[in-house]
């Protein structure tokens, strides 16, 4: 398989987060403006400088985000700040889930787990698939970890 | 079989006491005389014991053919099931009232989860040591079942193995000296921190006493202080390490390490060579000074450390440097390591890094000096630049990697330098990350994780700081490495194992395709298939060495992102582009688009158009669900035929 991106929605998903982020760091200085302690846009700029960093860290990620299932390991390359690509040897998966959370529904996403013994790297995401589309990864990634008879996982 | 029947007062006393010193203060605030709080405490003992009785009757545990069972719990009772397979380590520990008792308490560790599965309160210790030794008899006795496929040979072997019982080998035994250099090398800074707190809650009342002492007085009290302070941590540290070390002694027998140590509590264990996830040497300057080093040994039971202070049950705490490295080279033969550095240019950015903190502590030096408004010598941290050169140098010196015949060894830190052994067959993930520094010096990291728990605090096995390219060609070697030690490590088990076993437990669509693999011969139907022509020239299975063929791993081109299509046939759905199927991309085919055609005026109105491509999702999702049960029952020829045919191109790959 070639090198797969994600879904263009999950932008949508990872712009949402960042909203509510930028909410939820804006409230402090909301509640200063309430208490008469700063002017009316301390709060409006602090919100949109989140906002804007993470309307941006959202659209880079998916620019960056791409897995591809090789012939003996998943391969996954993500990560705008620091760069990580991880390499999960088929014979090391231990379960694949294949999960949806309520924001996803919303878009109409969902999202891939993929689960090994290691400490570190137990569980890798794979987010921004089609219901249909993680269904069939995991399917697809059962079939080659039995494949590749994960007898010795650990 | 039961507990120890001694069992059930210690546990009821155990349980008691910590509720026995809350009682004693709430009686001491109150005035209610000695004589109900005694009669308090008297009745919480007798629920306690009448708790501890019945846990006793419930608690049953029994050696089966492949299992330990162990069913237990008073007010939610639980059965529980360990394969022997799955015990990675038993741990027998003894304190010293249970020893006064003849109490012992037994543990079992398997890889899942963080806590410990199996744990057996209290036995006595001759039951203990059957107990850890019967476990170990039938642990090596289900895994060498699973290698060969006669279990009769293996009956009279386990046999004669019990008979005789595998021969005992000392690995290390620690001496009077070496116990007194632990002792006197493990100082333990937390300590301190610990010891602070608690002593500075004596100042105010000190400073009471010293209203009016010269500044040279205090000086020279908090420099005395400050030195009994190190003097007791290290006295604190020197005696928990010779308790925890006393009597250490590691041997081998058969295919197991066992251990033994502890002055007041006793530890004993057995460690599965076969289940050991990685080494870890460490040295510090004053140990690598004295020619000194220590080792320990991780495997996916437990974390070293996880039980505190105790730190890996199995780690010889010092021993002479080369003595440890035979060590290690008995439990995993790697050769002689040669590591190689980062490159040398990185000790740049490591003067950087180092820098930055002084300047960090010097502004901090000076907003103190600021805002306290008094005249302090603010600009003293700039002395450590001086020492920012040898610390980068040093650091540089003491990073690097070594790649062996069957282990990665990495080796990094000064202070605390770490040495880790991780066989290829262990690794786990590799791991490539660069942060946007490392990215600007165009280096990587490159972490080979194992499913050993120490890596959680840091630990790994971690090349750090090497060229893109290296890094990324490690990268490579590591996953190629380990794909050929799972391989030998499969023909040495002489087992050439298919999964009818795990079929029965997959999904009806998966098993759909997976029927026709196994038991088909690669390429026996690719006449079938119309389309074979170019994947006979890719996928022509060639006879490897071991003479098993075993089936070929590529995988489709499918894109994930993208909704699977379905084709309406009026009765069912149909995945068009199965996961499991090499069918190419045949979205403009004539036939399906009239069949198409066809079906779609003659649908029900509920169903949602198939060629509106932004249909709500999980609706489909739930219309190929329902349509996959139906599936089952009646299908078309229409349907057997393509499925067939993705049956047979998937076992021609």
């Amino acid at each position: 398989m070639t090198e797969q991106s994600l879904h263009p929605r999950v932008r949508l998903v990872w712009i949402l987060r960042a909203m509510i982020l930028a909410v939820v760091f804006s409230l402090p200085f909301a509640g200063a403006f309430y208490f008469g302690r700063l002017p009316v846009w301390a709060p409006v700029v602090a919100g949109g400088v989140v906002l804007v960093l993470g309307v941006t860290h959202a659209v880079l990620k998916y620019r960056r985000w791409s897995y591809e299932i090789r012939e003996d390991a998943l391969y996954l390359d993500r990560g705008v700040i620091t760069q990580v690509r991880t390499t999960v040897p088929l014979v090391r998966i231990q379960h694949v889930d294949s999960r949806r959370g309520p924001v996803e529904r919303g878009v109409g996403l969902a999202s891939c787990v993929v689960y090994t013994a290691g400490s570190r790297g137990a569980d890798v995401q794979i987010p921004g698939l089609t219901p249909n589309g993680a269904s069939d990864l995991r399917e697809e990634l059962k079939r080659l970890a039995i494949r590749a008879d994960g007898e010795d996982a650990v | 079989m039961k507990l120890a029947p001694q069992s059930v007062p210690y546990r009821a006393l155990q349980k008691v006491s910590g509720f026995v010193v809350v009682a004693f203060f709430v009686v001491n605030s109150n005035d209610w005389g000695i004589l109900p709080a005694a009669g308090a405490g008297g009745a919480i003992l007798l629920v306690a014991l009448a708790y501890e009785i019945a846990y006793y009757q419930r608690f049953e545990y029994e050696l089966t053919d492949d299992t330990f069972d162990i069913s237990s719990g008073v007010i939610s009772r639980r059965e529980r099931e360990i394969p022997y397979r799955r015990i990675q380590n038993v741990d027998v520990s003894q304190g010293v009232i249970q020893r006064a008792l003849g109490l012992a308490a037994v543990d079992l560790e398997t890889a899942g989860g963080s806590s410990t599965e199996g744990s057996i309160r209290f036995v006595k210790p001759d039951e203990a040591t059957r107990l850890r030794r019967e476990l170990q008899r039938r642990k090596s006795a289900a895994s060498s079942d699973i290698s060969e496929t006669t279990g009769d040979i293996d009956e009279t072997e386990t046999a004669e193995r019990d008979e005789f019982g595998p021969a005992e080998e000392e690995l290390f035994t620690i001496s009077p000296g070496e116990l007194a250099l632990v002792g006197a090398l493990s100082f333990d800074g937390r300590l301190i921190g610990l010891l602070m707190f608690l002593s500075s809650g004596s100042v105010p009342v000190l400073s009471g006493f010293i209203p009016d002492a010269s500044a040279i007085a205090l000086t020279a009290t908090a420099i005395v202080a400050v030195g009994a302070l190190f003097l007791v941590s290290w006295i604190i540290g020197a005696g928990v390490a010779f308790s925890n070390y006393y009597g250490f002694r590691l041997s081998q027998a058969g295919d197991e390490l066992r251990y033994e140590r502890g002055l007041f509590r006793r530890y004993s264990g057995s460690i599965p060579t076969e289940k050991i996830q990685t080494l870890m040497i460490t040295d510090n300057p004053a140990k690598r000074a004295l020619g000194y080093a220590s080792l320990s040994i991780e495997t996916a039971g437990y974390a070293p450390g996880q039980s505190g202070e105790q730190g890996s049950q199995a780690a010889v705490p010092i021993a002479t440097t080369d003595r440890v490295y035979r060590l290690a080279h008995e439990v995993e033969s790697f050769g002689t390591p040669t590591f190689s550095r980062p490159p040398k240019r990185i000790r740049w950015r490591y003067v950087i890094q180092y820098t930055i903190v002084v300047s960090l502590l010097v502004g901090i030096a000076f907003a103190v000096n600021w805002f306290v408004a008094a005249d302090l010598p603010w600009f003293g941290p700039i002395v450590l630049l001086l020492a920012v050169p040898p610390a980068a140098h040093l650091k540089w010196k003491h990073r690097g990697y070594w790649l062996g015949d069957d282990h990665l060894l990495t080796r990094n830190g000064f202070w605390s330098r770490t040495v880790t052994v991780v066989p290829y067959y262990r690794i786990q993930t590799v791991i490539d990350s660069r942060t946007v520094f490392q990215r600007r010096w165009n280096v990587a990291t490159i972490v080979a994780d194992t499913a050993g728990s120490s890596s959680l605090t840091g630990t790994s096995a971690a090349a750090v700081d090497f060229e893109v390219e290296e890094a990324v060609e490690l990268r490579e070697t590591l996953q190629n490495r380990l794909q050929s030690a799972v391989a030998s490590h499969r023909s040495r088990r002489g087992g050439f194992e298919w999964f009818e076993d795990d079929v029965d437990e997959t999904t009806e669509t998966a098993e759909k395709t997976e029927r026709a693999e196994p038991t088909e011969q690669p390429g026996a139907v690719e006449s079938e298939s119309g389309e074979t022509a170019e994947d006979d020239a890719e996928t022509t299975p060639d006879v490897p060495d071991d003479g098993v063929i075993r089936p070929n791993f590529s995988v489709n081109e499918r894109d994930y992102s993208e909704p699977a299509e379905l084709i309406d046939t009026g009765k069912n759905a149909v995945d068009r582009f199965p996961s499991d199927a090499d069918v190419a991309h045949r979205r403009d085919e004539p036939e399906v688009q009239a069949e198409r055609g066809d079906e779609q005026s003659e649908r029900e109105p509920e169903a949602a158009p198939e060629s509106d491509s932004e249909q709500d999702d999980s609706e489909r999702e739930d219309e190929a669900a329902s349509d996959d049960s139906d599936r089952e029952d009646e299908e078309t020829p229409d349907d057997s035929d393509r499925e067939d045919e993705a049956a047979s191109d998937d076992s021609d790959r």
